[in-house]
């Protein structure tokens, strides 16, 4: 296994992280700025909707229970291009919850992936979003 | 009603005339008696008997004859449009001389009765044309469905319109497809019955459990148990009869069961995801400093803490496969992808007891359709077992190749403890594992439950062979993506639902 190896991108990406349980974002911001990313946790959900909404990330890691409003509203405000233009951020849900059918169907059509966060260490997400062009 | 009065007025100057009358007659004889024919008094007496008695039997006939009169022509006109009584002609309604008014009222009131309701059959069915059925069906304290050949619905009952909070015509004429949204637990939908039903039979009926229909005003779908009856070319018009039988409250309390477990799943997944996080930065931080002892504790530690969230997320999936709620959306996906992903997250565990994983994958297989999450656990569960039981042997060859017969199949081979003969046919059931080997083998018993449940909701076999002391081979099937998309020509879009005893939408498969 390579898991000591690490890539770094050029220029260096930058991830917003919307994760309002303390831990996990720290484990992440920790994992993702030595994986070569630039991160910002925020754990509020209508300020890290303002924050995706400006445009200065390349991956958006959305949790979908977060406080103020939902993950799958900031997933649909961020997809609809009236309320945000041009986003050409990627996003990523990542949550412990399982889909109902309901949200399963927007999470496909407008959610470039989807972790189950349990099921994935920090390293193989920093692995995860090198992957992802 | 004024004719009904003009009736009994003319029924009241009727009696007092003939009652007058009658009296008159009697009078005037005792008078001619006595006056003109000098007779006694005891022929007198005989003689006005005799004449009382005659013009009674007069009277009450005549009478007997003008009253019912309007009586019989009523009758008549009711007879007449009897569908059981042909023959009776109409009544000449002037016929009468008392009551004519209310005669030829009365007549055109039932002529136009008659009429409605020949009209109101004639809309709500060609198929219900006697008033006694609709009578039946309308008070039938079953919700009843009738389609026609088209599968339009041409007629549903009070019950059926009450239980699904339609008026008649929001469903009436229109296809069963667009106006009921039911869904199936199994691919034994109402629309693969009846394909089959209409190629193979004269009268066929089945019975489904646990279908789903999501009512046009409310959110929350309604369950029931679902018996329908089909009759070729029904000369009525109805060929095919649906009774529904609810039962939304007690499969909504397994509903809530579901949940709870969701929220458990997530509640375990939480302080998992920190557990993992943290080991993966100790393993980060310390990896240069570790004695060899130490750096395989901190290895049995992360890959104990991945087994379980696998673990956690076969529990949800079990509870699902037991609620008939596991989904899979058939996707094109890449099988030697899958497979090598799969292959390369149990690779730690394996490494940890020194055993070699060797990928055997045919080259250029066909894209294969499957849910990519689920059939991934199926790898996950069928490696995890072979790892478990390797026991001293120290390789697992994972084979996948194309069969004669176009599945795309792959086998996980081991050469651990095997499996006892005696135990093969239950493998595949809940919490069933080898006895012998529970104080060796830690497990849950539910990954071979599971991994049969999903791989028959992606239309596959799962099986395996295996002797005590050699190892075991599970091997399973999928379906090219294109055999999948053959299977439904009618689909609108690149996915394909299909489940274990998921839910699956009947218009998914035929959408018009």
């Amino acid at each position: 296994m390579d898991e000591n190896q690490t890539n770094t991108p050029m220029p260096r990406r930058r991830v917003l992280c919307i994760e309002d349980e303390h831990f996990i974002g720290e484990l992440y911001q920790r994992a993702l700025t030595k994986g070569g990313y630039d991160t910002t946790i925020e754990i509020d959900g209508k300020k890290g909707l303002q924050l995706a909404q400006t445009g200065n990330y390349d991956i958006i890691l959305l949790d979908l229970m977060v406080p103020t409003i939902t993950g799958i509203e900031i997933l649909r405000s961020l997809r609809d291009p009236k309320q945000t233009p041009n986003l050409k951020a990627k996003i990523i849900i990542t949550t412990n919850l399982e889909q109902r059918d309901e949200i399963r169907d927007d999470i496909e059509r407008h959610a470039d992936g989807y972790i189950i966060k349990a099921e994935i260490t920090p390293r193989e997400l920093v692995k995860f979003l090198d992957n992802i062009s | 009603m004024e004719q009904l009065k003009l009736f009994s007025g003319q029924v009241r100057r009727h009696l007092l005339t003939i009652l007058i009358a009658n009296n008159l007659v009697i009078f005037v004889g005792w008078w001619m008696g006595q006056r003109w024919f000098n007779l006694d008094f005891n022929s007198l007496f005989i003689s006005l008997l005799i004449v009382a008695l005659i013009d009674s039997i007069l009277f009450s006939l005549t009478s007997t004859y003008i009253l019912t009169k309007p009586i019989k022509l009523v009758a008549q006109a009711i007879l007449h449009i009897s569908p059981d009584e042909g023959g009776v002609a109409a009544p000449e309604q002037s016929a009468t001389s008392l009551g004519k008014d209310m005669v030829s009222k009365l007549c055109n009131e039932i002529y136009r009765i008659a009429n409605v309701a020949q009209t109101v059959s004639a809309d709500n069915a060609a198929a219900m044309p006697d008033l006694r059925t609709n009578f039946i069906a309308n008070r039938l304290p079953l919700p009843l469905i009738v389609l026609s050949k088209k599968l339009d619905i041409i007629f549903a009952n009070e019950a059926a319109l009450k239980y699904l909070r339609y008026s008649a015509e929001d469903i009436t004429g229109k296809s069963v497809y667009s106006a009921l949204d039911l869904s199936f637990t199994t691919t034994d939908t109402f629309d693969t019955w009846y394909s089959q039903a209409k190629t193979n039979s004269v009268a066929a009926d089945h019975f489904w459990r646990r279908v789903r229909l999501k009512l046009a005003d409310q959110k929350t779908p309604v369950l029931f148990d679902l018996a329908a009856y089909y009759n070729k070319d029904n000369s009525s018009g109805y060929e095919i009869l649906l009774t529904m039988f609810d039962h939304t409250h007690e499969y909504s309390q397994d509903e809530q069961a579901m949940n709870f477990v969701a929220l458990a799943v997530h509640e375990l997944r939480t302080p998992l995801t920190l557990l993992r996080g943290y080991i993966d930065a100790l393993d980060e931080e310390l990896s240069n400093q570790l004695s060899s002892e130490q750096a395989d504790f901190l290895k049995k530690m992360e890959a104990s803490a991945q087994q379980l969230s696998a673990f956690v997320s076969n529990i949800l999936n079990v509870s699902r496969v037991d609620n008939d709620q596991l989904l899979f959306k058939l996707s094109k996906e890449d099988w030697a992808d899958i497979v090598t992903a799969a292959a390369n997250d149990m690779s730690l565990q394996a490494q940890l007891r020194g055993i070699k994983l060797t990928l055997q994958i045919q080259p250029n297989l066909p894209p294969v359709g499957v849910d990519r999450v689920t059939v991934y656990e199926v790898l996950i569960n069928l490696l995890d077992n072979a790892i478990k039981y390797s026991d001293k042997s120290k390789e697992i060859i994972i084979k996948s190749s194309l069969t004669k017969d176009g599945f795309v199949e792959t086998t996980v081979q081991d050469f651990g403890i095997g499996v006892p003969e005696a135990i093969m046919t239950n493998l595949f059931d809940k919490f069933y594992r080898s006895h012998r080997n529970v104080l060796r083998v830690g497990g849950t018993g539910l990954g071979l439950y599971l991994s049969k449940a999903i791989i028959s909701g992606h239309g596959g076999n799962i099986w395996v062979r295996s002797k005590e002391g050699q190892g075991s081979a599970f091997s399973f099937t999928v379906l090219p993506f294109s055999r999948l998309a053959d299977e439904q020509k009618n689909k609108d879009n690149g996915d394909i639902i299909r489940s274990a005893h998921g839910w699956i939408k009947n218009h998914s498969y035929y959408r018009r």
